[in-house]
């Protein structure tokens, strides 16, 4: 059952939901008598917490099905040196402090008045030509952390006190996407991105769809899982149990991950049937679409790849969010560096080749992201240190291309880095509310920021 | 004073007990505590016998060799300095980073070996209690070695914690103010009279004693000032208050006025009434349950207070207290990642855990001791689970009862594959005790088994249809023999379920 039907059938089951005690009832008679489709449990979640009154004024957003917009995040692991990327090839300065790295102007795609793209990055090249692309010069924050993880969290919780459990992206999921499918967010990572932190609902985390799974890999492999689906069912407990509760009659103050009044098990039981219906959803999607795009072998293109195939088996995905690591350069940057840029560019240029054929390109923005840019003087062994702002591309559908911001100087440091001159946060902003059309945006970013106009 | 808990002391009840109070154990080890009755349990696991030496530290965490180590370190350097004075500065820079290099190397592998220590000292010892409270401290005064960088101030600051497991907890928070670990990680040591570091002032009020609300921005901004001039030798561990660097003058904390230092701040703070609270709330949260009744917390304040801040009579009141035993408390509390593995290493009767399973268990629920993601320490209860970390319990019980942990690293986490290659101990492990869980005679015997296993891993029976389920994939199973194999597939069915993440 697609997403959308969930609409038509709404009436129908709120009315039956009344006359019941608790959510096990509903889900005993109502769910697991008829279908189970997967997108059930974030469906029961949600029209629960409607049926609260602290939820009912809520503005919720449902889950995409085949039409809603999507945003991707990529991550660039360990601080991309932003002035090798976007390089401000018109200032005196930069060839200065780098005598090694700097990049001639012949080297670069032009871009505007002394600016210009490494050329490493063809594909992205032709998107700015094309308006397609958006660049954000200076991005960053104030009082700028230059450790690798504690930087990191900032960004992913858009906190720049480090102290907020919940990320940006999961509290996009909780705060306007209530009571969705776990799936708003996927993200191919080996662990959860902090940003996908939740109070609710935290998407999904996998590293390949093969691992997202209960593996059995015993004998008679068709049965066991027919007995281990019917015990991560809800509705296994006696009558009544001491463990009954989840009624929503029961006080509000839910705690992080679980409803209001929930009880542990029963939010377990939950966390159980999601986990089971997202797996065999992903697994199925993977399996049936493939693409005859070709990708490049490297770990950014295969997940790219992913991603164009959840999207194509109509995911109802809001967000995923991808990785490309080995920004770290403290040495011998020049070759380092523009490798990685390049896996970069023909990773993207596959994927948006690929989601045109699928004519989803429309769909789907792309944001790029790094913990912090480098110092501005290169070191003594040809590569440079961690530093401050940096820039950021956005890319598809939603984008009005160009360069945002300002180019930060070259001459006013702080401790040798540049300062920032757009805050992350404004950039979150422009994506969350013009391109996802979240409402409460200052309450997921903790404060109001304003968009920067790109999308 | 909490109601004690009268009546039969059941063995459920001392079940209850040692998973909370401890990491769970196996049947024999909760026939052994249930054989000693209620108060004598409680007291056994509060006043233990094992020394607290029993289990020695990595050599390297001994101070006296880290010192050594240290030294021998500054002396390469320096000795690297003077060679690279001839070189170029691009040579000079590529011996300095293999320098720091091989520093970082020595540093990865020392957090290894001390994150392997603790692990199997939660699994070996016989004081679980102490490990447990050591555990709750490491979460309370939340430290990580991603900041703190050497992994001897995190060994030095875990004895410290299990010294005062049950001890005063105002003298431990004085030890923690001139903690090496904790210095370096909220940057008291780089605090001076010049620049007052605000960030250890407001964590010790608002997370560490007396929490949001029981005190004001000018109490935080004041303390700090008394915080300075903290000094840290590196070399071994020694905090002095330099005379300079410290700010002398007049402070005004919670309306009173003096010369403070930092031991005055911390002694000011525990003559606050919040502070009692906070501590007794929280120590019944992570024992019993969340969202306590509000007078029954004044109790345990009360006796908390009465005891100078002492712990042991608080954590006697709490597990001798018919509450802790009521249906609140019992089967309801989330299982943290660490005790997780702890316990079903235990109650599937192994000796140790197979190489390089705890940190690849601890990576993948969330939960990597000495790596709490912030100072306000772990998330608990629901936060430890999501759609991705309960199929990866599912997936890491299944791994133990088949025995398929290296396969499992192999797919998944390379690095600690090498590793355990390297120490030639890849193939086989150890796995279950079958013989000891289920002795074959009795294998065929299907509901006998299966009760008998929901005796091992449930700490209350699991509902009607559940069991049936059990049963019937036991039956489905019954060949001519019934083989660890099968009773591995059944175990991990069992362990696959909502049911097993509670204790």
């Amino acid at each position: 059952m697609p997403s959308h039907v969930e609409h038509a059938l709404l009436p129908v089951v709120l009315k039956k939901i009344k006359t019941m005690k608790t959510r096990r009832d509903f889900i005993r008679s109502a769910v697991l008598g008829a279908s189970a489709t997967w997108t059930l449990p974030g469906f029961i979640d949600r029209t629960f917490a409607e049926l609260g009154d602290e939820a009912r004024d809520r503005s919720t957003q449902f889950t995409t099905g085949k039409d809603g917009t999507i945003l991707v995040v990529l991550q660039l692991a360990g601080g991309n040196d932003g002035l090798n990327t976007l390089v401000p090839f018109g200032n005196d300065e930069y060839y200065k402090a780098r005598p090694k790295l700097a990049k001639k102007e012949s080297d670069l795609i032009r871009l505007g008045d002394g600016i210009g793209l490494n050329n490493s990055m063809p594909f992205l090249g032709s998107l700015f030509k094309e308006g397609r692309l958006g660049i954000v010069q200076g991005v960053g924050y104030p009082n700028p952390n230059r450790s690798h993880f504690v930087s990191t969290s900032i960004w992913e919780t858009a906190d720049t006190t480090n102290r907020a459990n919940t990320g940006w992206l999961g509290r996009y999921f909780d705060n306007a996407c209530e009571g969705v499918d776990p799936t708003v967010g996927i993200s191919f990572n080996k662990s959860t991105p902090e940003s996908f932190g939740a109070m609710r609902n935290p998407g999904v985390s996998l590293s390949s769809p093969e691992l997202y799974r209960w593996i059995h890999s015993g004998g008679n492999q068709a049965q066991a899982e027919e007995f281990f689906s019917e015990l991560n069912q809800p509705g296994n407990d006696d009558e009544d149990g001491p463990t009954d509760g989840g009624s929503i009659d029961m006080p509000a103050g839910g705690k992080v991950g679980g409803l209001a009044g929930e009880s542990n098990l029963d939010f377990l039981e939950r966390v159980a049937l999601d986990a089971q219906v997202s797996s065999k959803k992903i697994l199925e999607v993977a399996a049936k679409h493939k693409t005859n795009v070709h990708y490049d072998g490297t770990s950014v293109a295969r997940n790219l790849n992913l991603v164009s195939r959840m999207i194509a088996g109509g995911m109802p995905t809001r967000v995923y969010y991808v990785s490309h690591g080995g920004f770290d350069t403290h040495n011998g940057q020049i070759n380092s560096h523009d490798r990685l840029l390049g896996q970069l560019d023909s990773a993207l240029k596959s994927f948006f080749a690929d989601l045109k054929q699928q004519g989803n390109d429309k769909r789907v923005t792309l944001m790029t992201f790094s913990e912090f840019g480098r110092r501005v003087s290169e070191n003594a062994s040809a590569g440079t240190d961690h530093g401050k702002a940096s820039c950021m591309f956005v890319a598809g559908g939603g984008v009005k291309g160009g360069l945002y911001g300002k180019y930060p100087s070259l001459t006013e440091l702080s401790q040798g880095d540049l300062n920032h001159t757009v805050d992350f946060r404004s950039v979150y902003a422009d994506l969350l509310g013009g391109w996802l059309k979240a409402p409460n945006i200052g309450k997921i970013l903790g404060g109001e920021y304003k968009g920067i106009g790109m999308t | 004073m909490l109601t004690p808990a009268k009546g039969k002391w059941t063995k459920d009840e001392a079940r209850h007990l040692l998973s909370r109070a401890g990491f769970g154990g196996s049947p024999d080890e909760i026939g052994r505590l249930h054989a000693m009755g209620r108060e004598k349990a409680v007291d056994f696991l509060l006043n233990p016998d094992e020394p607290i030496e029993a289990h020695p530290k990595p050599e390297w965490a001994d101070m006296k060799t880290a010192t050594a180590s240290m030294e021998e370190m500054m002396r390469e350097r320096r000795e690297m300095m003077a060679e690279t004075r001839d070189l170029s500065a691009e040579q000079a820079e590529k011996k300095r980073q293999e320098m720091q290099r091989k520093m970082q190397q020595q540093s990865r592998k020392q957090g290894l070996e001390a994150q392997h220590w603790w692990f199997n000292r939660m699994l070996k010892t016989k004081a679980p209690l102490r490990e447990k409270m050591t555990l709750f401290w490491h979460d309370h005064f939340a430290t990580s070695i991603q900041k703190v960088g050497q992994p001897v101030w995190l060994v030095k600051q875990n004895e410290l914690f299990r010294d005062h497991a049950f001890g005063n907890f105002r003298e431990l928070t004085q030890k923690i103010v001139r903690d090496p670990a904790m210095m370096l990680y909220l940057d008291t040591q780089r605090s001076s009279k010049k620049q007052p570091n605000e960030n250890f002032a407001r964590e010790i009020m608002e997370l560490f004693t007396l929490g949001e609300g029981n005190y004001t921005e000018e109490d935080v901004k004041q303390a700090a000032r008394a915080f300075t001039g903290y000094q840290l030798k590196r070399l071994n561990g020694e905090v002095m208050q330099s005379a300079r660097a410290w700010d002398e003058g007049e402070k005004t904390i919670f309306g009173k006025t003096g010369p403070y230092n930092g031991k005055d701040v911390v002694n000011l703070i525990f003559k606050q009434d919040a502070c009692a609270k906070l501590m007794v709330t929280k120590l019944w949260e992570f024992f019993a349950y969340e969202k306590p009744v509000d007078s029954q917390m004044d109790d345990l304040a009360t006796t908390f207070r009465k005891n100078d801040y002492v712990l042991k009579p608080v954590l006697r009141e709490i597990f001798l207290s018919s509450e802790f035993y009521g249906e609140k408390a019992i089967a309801t509390q989330i299982k943290c990642p660490v005790q997780y593995l702890v316990q079903l290493i235990k109650e599937l009767e192994m000796e140790s855990a197979p190489l390089g399973f705890p940190m690849m268990g601890q990576t993948q629920l969330g939960q990597v001791l000495f790596m709490p993601p912030n100072v306000a320490g772990w998330d608990w209860g629901k936060a430890w689970i999501n759609t991705n970390t309960l199929l990866s319990r599912y997936n890491l019980a299944g791994s133990l009862t088949k025995g398929s942990v290296g396969e499992m690293m192999g797919r998944g986490e390379g690095k600690l594959k090498k590793l355990a290659e390297r120490r030639g101990k890849w193939k086989g492990g150890n796995g279950p005790d079958f013989a000891k869980i289920a002795p074959d005679s009795g294998r065929n015997e299907t509901k006998k088994l299966v009760d008998g296993l929901i005796a091992r891993f449930f700490c209350v029976p699991v509902p009607a249809k559940a069991r049936d389920s059990f049963i019937a994939y036991a039956d489905s199973k019954k060949g001519v023999i019934f083989t660890d194999k099968e009773l591995g597939e059944l175990c991990h069915l069992m362990l696959s379920t909502p049911y097993y993440q509670l204790c």
